[in-house]
C-alpha cells in the first residue's frame, strides 16, 4: 500500500457540517426494467426535442429520452444488457457503445442503421475486467457529427465489485461544446461556407462549453476532500487539456478503466471521445473557489488554426465549502488493479495505418470494401502513423488495446484504451487481441467531421 | 490578398518540386510479418528500372528542386539534398509581407523533405499521391490515393474543395510535364534517394489552402492551349523544334517570372515584368541593399526583347548564366572562367534567374528553347529596365566552387541509392 494523503468525505468521518451541494447536475441513470439480477434492460429513445441548451433560448435538438446529455447506462461487470432502442428521429441513426467489447451486431456501427421509426435491440454482456467510464453516441455514416451536435450522447459506467476506489465520492463530468446562432438555434454551418470548410478541417468546435449539459456549473468540494471524477469528452473535435490552477491531479484511469498505478500530473489531455478518471483533492481554503480549465492545446494545422486557440477556457467552478478541512487520510493500494500485458510474442502481424487529412491509407471509407482482415484470436501490433500537422484521435471499435509507445518512446504506464490521440506527425503503436467477436469493425479518426468524411476503414475479424 | 508570387524577400528562387515517397522498409524492426498499408505498392508507371531513375534525376536537377527543398543548389552531392528546409531563414514569406515587412497576412511556407523517409519525408505517400501533387498541385496528405479524372474542382473526382501546395511551389508549371516525366521524377525520389530524417514544420496558409490563388483564370488551362496561341506565331521552319522548346518553356515556369503568365495563352506571356511588384531581390543582397532583378522581355522584339540576340547567345545564357548582351556570339568551350574561351570577366545573369538548374538540360533542349523564343513567340514591344547588379556582375557569387559541379556528379552520390528496388 502506498500512503497518499487523501481524505474521504463521507458520513463515516462523523462531521457535523452539512454536505456541500453542487449546482452541477448529473444525468439520471437509465431505469432497469429487468427483474432478474445480472440483467440490465433499458429503453432508449432518440427523438427531436425543443430544449433550452443555453439560457433564455430554446433550440431544436435531438435527445435521448428527452434530455441532453442522455441518461447514463450504469451496469456491473458480467451484466447482460438489453437496450430496447427506438428511433423517432426524422433520419436514420445508430447507437454505438463506444469502447465496449460487444458482438458485431450490437456495436451500433454504420453497418446497422436504424431507420426513422425503426427499433433495434442491442444485446450484449459486459465483460469482466472492463469496469470504467464509456459513452454512447450515434454512428450514422455522414451524420454522426450533426447528430452528436444536436445532443445525442450519454455516459456509460461499468462498475466492478472489487473497485479499490469505490468509497471515494465520484462525479461524472461529460464535456461537450456547441455553437449557437442568435436566438438559440444550433449553428450547423453550410459545409460550403468558409466556416464550414474550417469545420471540415478542424472538426466543428463551439465557443460554448458544457459540463453535463450545463454552462459553467459549480461543483462543491470540501477542503481536504478527495473526489473521483469520471470525465468523458463528448465533443466532436475539441480536445481538453484539463487543469485546476494550483492543483495536481492523481490520474487513475482512462478509456478502459483504472490504471495499474496512479500517475500524478498537473494537467491531462483528453482527446475527442477519450475518457479519464482523476482523483481530485480539495487543496483550496474553505470558502474559496477555483475553476476547472481547458488550457491551450495546439492540435491544428496552421491554415485553419483558430485565432483564439491560445485562450484558456473555463469549464466548471470548483467551490470550497466554508467548512473546516477534512483530515482523514486514506491509503491507495500500490496497484489499483492488475492489467496483464498483451504478449508481443503472440503478435502475428504489424499493421500500418497511415493517417492523412481525411484519409486512412489514402482512402475514404467504403462500407462495401474490407480494408484489412485478421483471424479471431489473433494478436497484432497496429502502427498508426500521422503524416499531417494535425492531431488525429484514432478509435478502434469492439476491441480494447494497450498502447506500446508514442514516437518510439514507451508509455509510462499500462492501460486499456479504445481511442488514442496520434499527435501531429507522430506515430503510435498499440497491441490488440481480437477475441470473441467476429465481424466487420470500424477504425477511424474520432474528429467527427473527419469520420463523417470517411476517414475510416473496415477491419474484418473472421 | 496580393498575388502570392509577389516579390519574395529575401529572394530565393521560387522553385521546388513536390515529390515522392517510397516504402523502404524502414519501419521498426520486428520479427513478425508486416502488413503494409493497403495497396501502398509501387505504381507500375514508376517501375521502369535504373534508366527511369536516371531520367527522373535529370528532371529533378534541371527543374531546380534542390534550390528550395534542400542543399541550396542543384548538386545531388550537396549536404541536405532534397531533405527539406533546415534553417528558418530559408522560409518563404508569402503575401503582402513579401514586399512590405510586417504587412498582413503573412504566410511562412517551408519546402518539405522530399526524401523517402517514412516519418518526415514522402515515404508513406503513394506514387499516385505524388503524381497528383505534381500534376494537380494537391497536397498528398489531403488527397485520396486515386487517379484524378478532372482538373476542375467538384467535377469527376477532383476534390470539391482542393487543398493546394503552398506557394512558391511552381506546380502550375510542373504539371505540363508529360505523365512519363512525372513518373520518372517519382521513380527517382522513390528509389534514387536515401531517406533523411528531417522534420520540416508545416507551411502556413489561408483557410482555403490557396484555392483562390490557383483558379484557371490565374494559372491558365491544363492542358495548355495548343500551339499557336494569340501570343505565338508559326515559324517558317523547324516547327517541331519550336514546339519542343515551347513545352520546355512552359514546364520550367519561365512565364511565371517573365510576365506573370503561366501558359502561352495568358496575357503578358514572356513579355517581361509588368509592374514593380514583379521585381526580385536576390538573397545575396540584404534587404537594405536590394539589387533589383527584373525579369526581362523574352519575346523576339528587336528593341526590347531577344530579337537582337542569336540562338547561341540565348543558349549561353541558359547554359552558363552569361548575359547575352555582354557575351560574344560563340560556342563556349569550357564552363570554367578563364579556361577555353569562357570569359575572363564574365557577366552573369542575376541570381534570381535559375540558370544553374536550367543548364542541366541537354544541348538540344536548350537550343529548342532558344528556337521557340526566337521563332515561336510574337514580338512584344515592352521595355523592362535593366536589372541591378554589383560592379562585378555577380562574379563573386558565381565562384568556381559555386558553379561546379557541372555536369552534375554521376549517379549515385552520397545522397543517393543504387537506384534499384530494395
Amino acid at each position: 500500500m502506498i500512503a497518499l494523503l487523501l481524505a474521504v468525505a463521507s458520513a463515516a468521518v462523523g462531521e457535523s457540517f452539512p454536505a456541500p451541494q453542487d449546482t452541477l447536475g448529473t444525468p439520471p441513470v437509465l431505469t432497469n426494467l429487468a427483474r432478474q439480477t445480472g440483467t440490465v434492460e433499458v429503453r432508449l429513445v432518440a427523438a427531436p426535442a425543443r430544449l433550452s441548451l443555453v439560457a433564455g433560448a430554446e433550440s431544436d435538438a435531438y435527445a435521448y429520452n428527452g434530455r441532453v446529455p442522455g441518461p447514463t447506462l450504469e451496469v456491473w461487470e458480467g451484466d447482460r444488457v438489453i437496450v430496447h432502442f427506438r428511433n423517432e428521429l426524422p433520419e436514420s441513426t445508430t447507437v454505438h457503445w463506444h469502447g465496449l467489447h460487444v458482438p458485431f451486431a450490437a456495436d451500433g456501427s454504420p453497418f446497422h442503421p436504424v431507420p426513422p421509426g425503426g427499433q433495434r435491440d442491442y444485446v450484449f454482456t459486459v465483460q469482466r475486467g472492463t469496469a470504467g467510464t464509456y459513452w454512447y453516441h450515434p454512428h450514422q455514416h455522414h451524420r454522426t457529427r450533426d447528430q452528436v451536435a444536436k445532443g445525442l450522447y450519454g455516459a456509460i459506467i461499468i462498475r466492478a465489485p472489487n473497485d479499490p476506489l469505490a468509497a471515494v465520492p465520484e462525479k461524472l463530468l461529460i464535456l461537450a461544446d456547441n455553437r449557437f446562432l442568435p436566438g438559440g438555434s444550433l449553428d450547423i454551418t453550410d459545409p460550403h461556407s468558409v466556416q464550414g470548410r474550417v469545420d471540415a478541417e478542424n472538426g466543428r468546435e463551439g465557443d460554448v462549453l458544457f459540463v453535463n449539459g450545463q454552462i459553467m456549473p459549480a461543483l462543491r468540494i470540501r477542503s481536504g476532500e478527495v473526489q473521483r471524477w469520471r470525465i468523458v469528452n463528448a465533443s466532436a473535435a475539441r480536445m481538453y487539456r484539463l487543469a485546476i490552477p494550483g492543483h495536481r491531479f492523481l490520474h487513475v484511469g482512462s478509456d478502459g478503466g483504472l490504471f495499474e498505478r496512479p500517475v500524478e500530473t498537473d494537467d491531462v489531455l483528453v482527446a475527442s471521445s477519450e475518457r479519464v478518471e482523476l482523483l481530485v483533492r480539495g487543496s483550496g481554503a474553505p470558502g474559496s473557489q477555483t475553476t476547472l480549465q481547458a488550457l491551450p492545446y495546439d492540435r491544428y494545422v496552421p491554415q485553419t488554426r483558430p485565432t483564439d486557440w491560445g485562450l484558456t477556457r473555463e469549464l466548471l467552478t470548483v467551490r470550497y465549502a466554508n467548512e473546516p478541512p477534512l483530515q482523514v487520510p486514506i491509503a491507495l493500494p500500490a496497484t489499483l488493479r492488475r492489467i496483464a500485458p498483451l504478449d508481443t510474442a503472440d503478435v502475428t502481424a504489424t499493421r500500418v495505418m497511415v493517417l492523412t487529412q481525411g484519409f486512412i491509407n489514402g482512402k475514404v471509407m467504403d462500407l462495401g470494401r474490407v480494408d484489412a482482415t485478421t483471424t479471431l484470436g489473433a494478436t497484432e501490433i497496429w502502427q498508426i502513423e500521422n503524416l499531417v500537422g494535425m492531431d488525429h484521435p484514432f478509435h478502434l471499435h469492439g476491441f480494447r488495446f494497450q498502447v506500446l509507445d508514442v514516437d518510439g518512446v514507451p508509455v509510462a504506464y499500462r492501460s486499456w484504451k479504445d481511442t488514442v490521440n496520434v499527435p501531429k506527425h507522430g506515430t503510435v503503436r498499440f497491441i490488440v487481441r481480437f477475441d470473441d467477436y467476429p465481424g466487420k469493425w470500424m477504425f477511424h479518426c474520432h474528429i467527427l467531421d473527419h469520420e463523417d468524411h470517411g476517414m475510416m476503414g473496415v477491419f474484418e475479424v473472421r | 490578398m496580393s498575388p502570392v508570387w509577389t516579390n519574395p524577400r529575401p529572394f530565393k528562387w521560387a522553385l521546388g518540386v513536390l515529390a515522392v515517397a517510397a516504402c523502404l522498409g524502414l519501419l521498426i524492426a520486428c520479427r513478425t510479418p508486416r502488413v503494409a498499408p493497403q495497396e501502398f505498392v509501387a505504381d507500375r508507371t514508376t517501375d521502369g528500372g535504373y534508366d527511369q531513375v536516371l531520367r527522373g534525376r535529370k528532371l529533378v536537377v534541371g527543374h531546380a528542386c534542390g534550390e528550395c527543398h534542400g542543399g541550396g543548389d542543384d548538386d545531388p552531392a550537396a549536404d541536405g539534398w532534397l531533405a527539406g528546409l533546415r534553417k528558418p531563414e530559408d522560409e518563404f514569406r508569402i503575401g503582402p509581407c513579401a514586399a512590405s515587412p510586417g504587412a498582413e497576412p503573412c504566410f511562412r511556407t517551408r519546402p518539405r523533405n522530399l526524401t523517402p523517409d517514412n516519418t518526415t519525408g514522402l515515404g508513406r505517400f503513394s506514387d499516385r499521391q505524388i503524381f497528383n501533387a505534381l500534376r494537380f498541385g494537391l497536397r498528398p496528405g489531403e488527397t485520396p490515393d486515386v487517379e484524378i479524372t478532372s482538373t476542375i474542382p467538384g467535377q469527376g473526382n477532383f476534390p470539391e474543395h482542393p487543398k493546394y501546395l503552398a506557394p512558391p511551389m511552381p506546380w502550375p508549371a510542373w504539371r505540363h510535364m508529360s505523365d512519363q516525366e512525372l513518373w520518372d521524377i517519382i521513380a527517382y525520389l522513390r528509389r534514387g534517394l536515401k531517406p533523411v530524417r528531417n522534420r520540416v514544420p508545416d507551411s502556413e496558409g489561408p483557410p482555403d489552402f490557396w484555392a483562390s490563388e490557383f483558379t484557371v483564370q490565374k494559372i491558365g488551362a491544363f492542358p495548355a492551349t495548343p500551339f499557336p496561341t494569340d501570343n505565338e506565331r508559326v515559324p517558317t521552319s523547324r516547327r517541331e523544334q519550336v514546339v519542343r522548346g515551347r513545352t520546355l518553356v512552359l514546364n520550367h515556369a519561365c512565364g511565371a517570372c517573365h510576365g506573370g503568365a503561366w501558359t502561352p495563352a495568358d496575357e503578358g506571356w514572356l513579355a517581361g515584368m509588368r509592374s514593380p511588384d514583379q521585381e526580385f531581390c536576390p538573397s545575396t543582397a540584404s534587404a537594405e541593399k536590394c539589387l533589383r532583378a527584373r525579369p526581362r522581355n523574352l519575346t523576339p522584339d528587336s528593341a526590347t526583347g531577344l530579337g537582337r540576340f542569336t540562338e547561341r547567345q540565348i543558349f549561353n545564357a541558359l547554359r552558363y548564366g552569361l548575359r547575352p548582351a555582354e557575351t560574344p556570339d560563340v560556342e563556349i568551350t569550357s564552363p570554367i572562367r578563364g579556361q577555353g574561351n569562357f570569359p575572363e570577366h564574365p557577366k552573369f545573369l542575376s541570381p534570381a534567374m535559375p540558370w544553374q538548374a536550367w543548364r542541366h538540360m541537354s544541348d538540344q533542349e536548350l537550343l529548342d528553347i532558344a528556337a521557340y523564343l526566337k521563332h515561336g513567340v510574337k514580338p512584344v514591344r515592352h521595355k523592362v529596365e535593366d536589372s541591378e547588379a554589383p560592379p562585378d556582375f555577380w562574379l563573386r557569387h558565381y565562384t568556381v566552387e559555386r558553379v561546379i559541379p557541372y555536369p552534375a556528379l554521376p549517379f549515385p552520390t552520397v545522397n543517393e541509392t543504387s537506384g534499384r528496388k530494395p
